[in-house]
């Protein structure tokens, strides 16, 4: 096939607070609850990537809190997805785009082409859908905003939820005392094992804006798939005090249950790495969900904490094993 | 030839009811003002000029981008119309500028809207 | 005119894909109509269709892949049959409600269990009530056509909508027949542009798919619906369009065979509806007057048109060729609209159907003697014995 020049966009890092690009793509007037740590994320997202963008957005908080009674706040173009099949309709919109400009419908640029799916859509209802995009190597930026729970139907449980999470599927009781029992999915690890076209993969959280902004900015202008994992915390779902929902992100990379790293072409580079971790519980303590869990639980958690950060010094992390389980 | 036949006569939608074609609506720009979130807040964030820096933290921490930098008078400007009242941003001040004040203590109290959401 | 070339129901699909420069393809192998795509995905790879030819992880991703390219602008073009038709079903609304013109090519195969390659309508079939235009054909020449006369109907602005071109499987989908190909001049005369709407766009930004409250869902379904009452007549200018360029002309809605004398008259769709004609000319000769109603529509459903078409005939023979296990006749799907079709005329026909060519079952011409039996006695007797009866059981 002859190459063809399709514009992609090139965006430059955001080096200062000062320097953040102006307008509002993700505009305010939304339903999302007071303290949504998802609408800050889609804000700062929407931000970074600038009006030459589509969004895809699966049914999640981030379509039914959003996009309501036919009035939404995506000042770009947006398209809803089933949560089943983001990835898809991504990859349809973008060889659209392709052969728009082979033709010379469109001149360029290229759009940005953004899917913005929590978690259930991304790693699980999601996931084929998702996999199936990056291995095809359509030039799409799939998101994860990892709010840790199916949300806008009642906070329940999803592959993400941390192990001990008091949700409406798993409620604990006295033969499950802990709740959830399952430790959760490696979200990036998914990405980065099996998707040999995906060279841009990072974690960020709300609470670090520069540094989640740029890595939008630098994986939209790779010229392949993406996949970034942003951790968005959940005022109603993991009961904790609304205005806490950046301290929650703070807390969750000082105690290691969270990891900011980009992963280029097979090399990790962490960041924010804390010289010393906090104890685990001191995330959790502020959390509702995990009320219930006994000393032992906790101990349990901390476990699989101390097993996940061992992988920040060794020079490609794996799954952390699950304690107990081996 | 055959009689006449019921015919499927004609769906008239109601003006007042009329949605888009294809539920395609047009994008908001700036604000989505169909959907004002003033009376959701019981408090407002109420900042001090003084103490306030401008380092921008206010203004990156807003689900509902409620705080604006007003370059030409170097001061920051909150949004009412959309404020929820979650108060991240008076958590995440560094130098203390802003402070909770229950709605009901302010002349324009809740700003109510026509009908609720 | 072109000459004619020996080509199977795939290949002439996937030429009409081609005549119609559809720009985005999703193909996900199953089938019978897998040929379809392999045909389309040679001329990709030979440069003969500048197209993006997608490899969609399942009929799900396919069906999501050109609903996408579709919201973004593109002629989009994808396909499947059997099994794979359903295993999509979640998406076939959403395309009809954000009015995606998109076309799916079905090479009809029998629901599992267990896996039987055979033809069957009950595939595309389960999918009537989303709001796609869903059409059968019963050649290849016919499929080559009807791609095109979808195309032009679903993305007609007064329509905007899915379509679904039907071929049985095995029996038009893989064997070869005489199919003369449009010259590029006639289709481009025939076919304009896909113009979407209000596409995804980067000057014009808009949202595609917001919420809706309650009180909006009745509009929303409204609106599909009130389309409904406009394609017939989009239907029409478009057959007629056909045969003025192509020089190929089709009853828009249902094809009449022998039908203005006919005292009795099969209903029939696709490929079997060869036979049938066999059938009405043989028996014909011994003196029976029976004649063919074959549908070309299933939604629209030609409610008038049938009851114009088979208004005189005394007893109607449905043969169907799908499933609707527990229906108000216990046997398929077609006999409840066509009877429904006629329940206002004054001199009703009387109405029975046979289940025949499930499971990819060829139905014989002694099927078609045996049919006319029937319809016979019923009409000596002045009515049906049962709604249904199980060809050669």
């Amino acid at each position: 096939m002859q190459a063809f020049d399709y514009k992609y966009q090139q965006l430059e890092p955001v080096k200062s607070f000062k320097r953040v690009p102006g307008p509002e793509m993700y505009v305010p007037g939304h339903r999302t609850c007071a303290g949504c740590g998802p609408a800050l994320n889609y804000r700062l997202v929407a931000k970074a990537a600038g009006k030459d963008t589509i969004f895809i957005g699966p049914t999640g908080c981030m379509y039914v809190a959003n996009a309501s009674y036919l009035c939404t706040p995506y000042a770009v173009s947006w398209i809803h997805a089933q949560i089943t099949n983001a990835g898809a309709v991504a990859s349809g919109i973008e060889a659209a785009f392709k052969v728009a400009m082979r033709k010379g419908r469109h001149a360029g640029p290229f759009p940005n082409i953004i899917v913005m799916a929590g978690d259930g859509g991304s790693v699980d209802i999601g996931l084929q859908a998702m996999s199936g995009m990056m291995y095809r190597n359509h030039k799409v930026l799939f998101i994860c905003y990892d709010n840790e729970s199916y949300a806008n139907t009642g906070i329940q449980t999803s592959p993400m939820t941390p192990y001990g999470a008091n949700t409406t599927f798993t409620p604990p009781g006295k033969e499950i005392p802990e709740g959830k029992t399952l430790f959760p999915k490696n979200a990036p690890q998914l990405v980065i094992g099996g998707h040999p076209a995906v060279k841009y993969v990072a974690t960020t959280t709300i609470a670090h804006p520069l540094d989640l902004m740029n890595k939008v900015r630098k994986a939209l202008s790779q010229p392949g798939p993406t996949f970034l994992h942003m951790l968005c915390p959940c005022p109603k779902g993991w009961k904790f005090d609304e205005k806490m929902t950046r301290e929650m992100a703070r807390l969750a990379v000082e105690t290691g249950m969270w990891s900011l790293y980009e992963w280029e072409n097979g090399t990790y580079n962490y960041t924010n790495v804390p010289k010393k971790y906090k104890p685990v519980n001191e995330y959790m303590q502020h959390q509702g969900r995990f009320a219930h869990l006994k000393p032992e639980h906790i101990a349990k958690m901390q476990a699989f904490v101390d097993e996940k950060i061992k992988a920040v010094q060794r020079p490609i992390p794996v799954a952390a094993a699950v304690p107990g389980k081996q | 030839m055959a009689k006449e036949l019921p015919g499927y006569g004609t769906i008239d939608v109601p003006k007042d009811r009329v949605v888009p074609f294809g539920a395609v609506t047009p994008a908001p720009v700036c604000v989505q003002n169909m959907f004002q979130t003033s009376n959701w807040r019981i408090v407002r964030p109420v900042k001090d000029d003084e103490k306030c820096t401008r380092c921008l933290i206010c203004y990156l921490s807003c689900p509902d981008a409620c705080w604006v930098y007003k370059e030409e008078e170097d001061v920051m400007e909150w949004v009412n119309n959309f404020c929820k009242g979650c108060q991240i941003c008076i958590q995440e001040c560094p130098s203390g500028a802003l402070t909770a004040a229950p709605e009901l203590d302010f002349p324009d109290g809740v700003v109510r809207l026509d009908k609720p959401f | 005119m072109a000459k004619a070339k020996m080509l199977t129901g795939c290949r002439a699909s996937a030429e009409g894909a081609k005549a119609a420069e559809v720009e985005v393809i999703c193909s996900f192998p199953i089938r019978p109509y897998t040929a379809i795509m392999m045909e389309l995905a040679k001329m990709v790879a030979n440069g003969e269709l500048n197209a993006e030819f997608i490899h969609g992880e399942g009929e799900h991703a396919q069906l999501s892949v050109v609903l996408g390219a579709c919201a973004a602008g593109a002629r989009a073009f994808t396909g499947s049959s059997g099994v794979g038709v359903t295993y999509a079903m979640e998406i076939y609304s959403p395309m009809a409600g954000g009015r995606y013109p998109a076309q799916m090519a079905i090479a009809d195969r029998t629901l599992d269990p267990p896996g039987d390659f055979g033809s069957e309508h009950t595939d595309a079939m389960c999918t009537r009530d989303n709001g796609w235009l869903l059409g059968w054909a019963c050649s290849p020449q016919e499929v080559y056509d009807n791609t095109l006369i979808a195309y032009r109907v679903g993305e007609d602005h007064r329509v905007m909508l899915p379509q679904m071109v039907c071929q049985d499987g095995y029996f038009i989908s893989h064997i070869p027949d005489k199919v003369v190909l449009g010259e590029q001049s006639q289709v481009k005369e025939f076919l304009p542009p896909y113009r979407p709407i209000s596409p995804l766009s980067l000057t014009h930004p808009v949202s595609h798919g917001p919420q809706i409250r309650p009180d909006q869902g009745a509009p929303m379904d409204a609106q599909r619906a009130q389309t409904f009452l406009a394609v017939p007549k989009v239907i029409e200018e478009a057959t007629a369009d056909f045969g003025r360029i192509f020089g190929r002309n089709y009853d828009p809605f249902v094809e009449q065979y022998k039908l203005a004398d006919a005292e009795i008259a099969f209903f029939i769709m696709g490929a079997h509806a060869n036979t049938a004609r066999a059938a009405v000319d043989r028996l014909r000769k011994q003196g029976v007057k029976v004649g063919m109603a074959r549908l070309r529509w299933v939604r629209p459903w030609p409610t008038h048109q049938l009851a114009a078409a088979l208004g005189h005939v005394k007893a109607i023979g449905v043969v169907e060729t799908s499933t609707s296990y527990g229906g108000a006749m216990r046997g398929g799907n077609l006999i409840h609209e066509l009877r429904a079709s006629l329940y206002d005329l004054d001199d009703r026909p009387l109405v029975t159907s046979f289940m025949g060519g499930l499971g990819g079952e060829t139905i014989w011409p002694a099927d078609f003697d045996h049919m006319a039996k029937v319809l016979t006695q019923a009409v000596k007797e002045k009515k049906v014995r049962n709604y249904v009866q199980w060809l050669g059981m």
